[in-house]
């Protein structure tokens, strides 16, 4: 049994591919000329992001350039998704550092609980997206790697100041 | 001789307490905690921390309740207004000059000025002078002293006046200069000094050793008794990551009351040694456990063992041992590495003694020889099975002697000559079991962490060689063992698992605990 296929025999200008065309290009042409932007032209632009934004992490350092970290533990104890190894020592004043410590990015779910419980306020999520590497094993940042980036650091939530005006 | 009983309420619950005892004792009795630093049930009553003063009703002020005897009728009041008030201010005081450096502390998460201060305390400090400083000092032995965190209860003074009988330390200075101080030319070298490190309330005496190692809440703690010597201390082995960071003497009144000694204390880098024994061997090679077994019955068949075994061992293993030689026909036989005694005089019958392992007593009991030396009298065509013994410590001649040698042990066999099966087994920190100490006090150990490999019991593998061997031997547990042996051996009658607890039980007339 064949299939009727009943077509339907509409007037010129509910078919005419014309009107459609010129309505596109109308509105094509009107976003050259209208100020409202909405796409960023990234990466020569890019958004202003929150100061509350938890990127991945930054640790801070002192006027000498030794990270500030005491290695209390706090943060691997704090820490939901168990993503930072820190491996206490003791330098040669008798101040207790860490000898290891490491962020696995991956597994990090960006709770900002880190910074939240360091006494020293040294170890902070950064307000920072741009995180591509070209090999999984350079998302365990180091010590190292961590006090060299630049990036700006997250602003906790601040009860004082809930809306963060 | 008992006291009279007391009756009196401490908050509210009726407690009955024999005359004499401190209010102190008697709401631990209740199940209240009286905040307190310079008190210690193992220590003179010293009464200078003020930390403990309770309300007692119709007393005209707070009465200090480690120093206060309870009395008839007497209506206590731990938590009232009045008692809290004294205590936030008395913590108030001794924060003045307390650093906050609780992350840097390796007492944080065991300190009790700070369970305190979260407890009862005040939210901030109202003193605004710079803090009082003093430099670290090191106090000789294994202790590090850090004497701004110090909040002078003097229970260490007290421990080595009284307890030590070695008066090394005393308060010095006075007012808010006063520290603790050594005298002159001596240290904390004392056999049992590290025990001032436990009893340090707060980290300001610290153990160098264990210092920058590890945070109190990350340590697993598991209940064990120390193989160091025969007196079988009792302690709380603590793991991180499954390697021993610390041991602790977990108190006892009938053995070591609250004390370990140094020796004991420090000797524990073995449990986490790295050149195990990890995998079954049959004829010199690697096997599965079930190759490496049939490979012992084979070395055995009609030959008399002669077992030389590391008396550290436990009950049940030296059991299973016995049942093995009564099979095969043989000895059991084991040697006591001697060291210098070292008593802890306040303390009776206390002592790091002379024999250097855990459980000659109960060795014996089962069966096994003492002896200087264990490998003479091997006869051509033994079988010399080791239990748990230094491969390298066997001499060659006994080597040379037997037939087969058979390897149950925790080191790496691999260097020994006619190794016909090698089993690992566990240390005494990773398997659960029974040890007897000189008084004949029978005290459980538990596991506190995993074994390397497939590294199985020792009474597991002795218990599937005794199948292999044609007994019957269908143990699940240690515990099943244990019950095995308390029914077939007289001394040990009627005692299980469950009723040595985590505090012993000596045996049938021993004079165990007799003393005290």
């Amino acid at each position: 049994m064949t299939i009727k296929v009943k077509v339907l025999d509409r007037p010129i200008e509910q078919v005419s591919y014309v009107r459609a065309t010129v309505k596109g290009l109308a509105l094509t042409f009107k976003h050259m000329v209208d100020p409202h932007k909405v796409t960023v032209q990234y990466p020569d632009e890019r958004w202003d992001i929150s100061p509350r934004w938890r990127g991945t992490h930054r640790m801070l350092t002192t006027e000498d350039g030794k990270a500030k970290c005491v290695a209390c533990g706090l943060c691997p104890t704090v820490c939901p998704a168990n993503c930072i190894k820190l491996v206490p020592g003791e330098d040669e004043q008798g101040n207790r550092y860490p000898l290891v410590f490491e962020i696995d990015e991956f597994r990090c779910i960006f709770c900002g609980y880190c910074q939240e419980v360091c006494p020293e306020e040294a170890i902070h999520v950064g307000r920072h997206y741009e995180n591509a590497e070209y090999s999984r094993d350079s998302f365990v940042y180091d010590l190292q790697r961590l006090t060299e980036q630049t990036h700006p650091v997250c602003e906790m939530w601040d009860p004082a100041d809930q809306k963060g005006e | 001789m008992t006291a009279p009983l007391v009756n009196l309420t401490i908050e509210g619950r009726p407690v009955s307490v024999p005359a004499g005892t401190s209010i102190l004792e008697a709401a631990k009795t209740a199940g209240v905690l009286i905040p307190h630093y310079c008190y210690h049930p193992g220590l003179p009553v010293a009464g200078v921390c003020r930390m403990c003063l309770v309300d007692v009703e119709k007393a005209p002020k707070l009465m200090p309740s480690c120093a206060t005897a309870v009395a008839e009728g007497q209506v206590v009041h731990v938590h009232n207004d009045k008692s809290l008030e004294a205590r936030k201010g008395v913590l108030e005081l001794l924060l003045i000059n307390h650093p906050l450096d609780c992350p840097i502390c390796d007492q944080s998460g065991e300190c009790e000025l700070q369970d305190y201060t979260f407890q009862e305390g005040r939210q901030d400090s109202r003193y605004r002078e710079p803090k009082r400083f003093n430099p670290v000092e090191d106090f000789g032995g294994d202790v590090l002293y850090v004497p701004n965190r110090c909040i002078l209860c003097t229970r260490c003074v007290r421990f080595m006046d009284d307890v030590h009988k070695d008066a090394v330390l005393a308060v010095g200075e006075r007012g808010d200069r006063a520290v603790i101080t050594t005298a002159p030319d001596a240290g904390l070298t004392q056999p049992w000094a590290s025990n001032v490190v436990d009893l340090c309330p707060v980290g300001a005496l610290l153990s160098k050793d264990f210092l920058n190692k590890a945070r109190a809440w990350e340590l697993d703690r598991s209940a064990s008794v120390c193989t160091g010597c025969s007196q079988g201390c009792n302690i709380v082995v603590e793991t991180r990551d499954n390697a021993v960071v610390r041991l602790k003497p977990r108190a006892n009144e009938a053995v070591n009351a609250f004390f370990m000694c140094d020796e004991g204390r420090l000797n524990y880098r073995w449990l986490n040694r790295q050149d195990r024994c990890a995998v079954p061997m049959a004829n010199g090679a690697p096997a599965e456990w079930s190759t490496a077994i049939a490979a012992a019955v084979g070395a055995l068949n009609g030959k008399r063992a002669h077992v030389v075994a590391n008396a550290s061992l436990s009950n049940e293993v030296f059991f299973l041992l016995k049942r093995i030689v009564g099979k095969t026909g043989g000895s059991v036989k084991f040697d006591v590495p001697q060291g210098a005694e070292a008593a802890l005089p306040g303390v009776e019958d206390l002592a790091l003694r002379a024999d250097r392992v855990a459980n000659a007593t109960g060795a014996e009991a089962f069966g096994a020889a003492r002896t200087e030396q264990p490998y003479a009298g091997v006869s051509a065509g033994d079988v010399l099975v080791l239990v748990d013994v230094e491969p390298s410590a066997v001499p060659s001649t006994a080597l040379n002697a037997a037939s087969a040698v058979i390897f149950i042990g925790t080191a790496d066999p691999s260097g020994l000559s006619k190794l016909t099966a090698a089993f690992p087994i566990a240390n005494v920190v990773e398997s659960d079991g029974t040890l007897t100490n000189l008084r004949g006090r029978v005290q459980r150990f538990l596991q506190a962490k995993a074994a390397p490999g497939q590294a199985r019991p020792a009474w597991f593998a002795l218990a599937d060689l005794l199948i292999a061997l044609g007994e019957k031997a269908d143990y699940a547990t240690a515990s099943d063992i244990f019950a095995a042996l308390a029914t077939s051996t007289p001394a040990f009658d009627g005692m299980s698992f469950d009723s040595l607890g985590l505090k012993g039980t000596p045996l049938a007339g021993s004079m165990a605990g007799a003393g005290r």
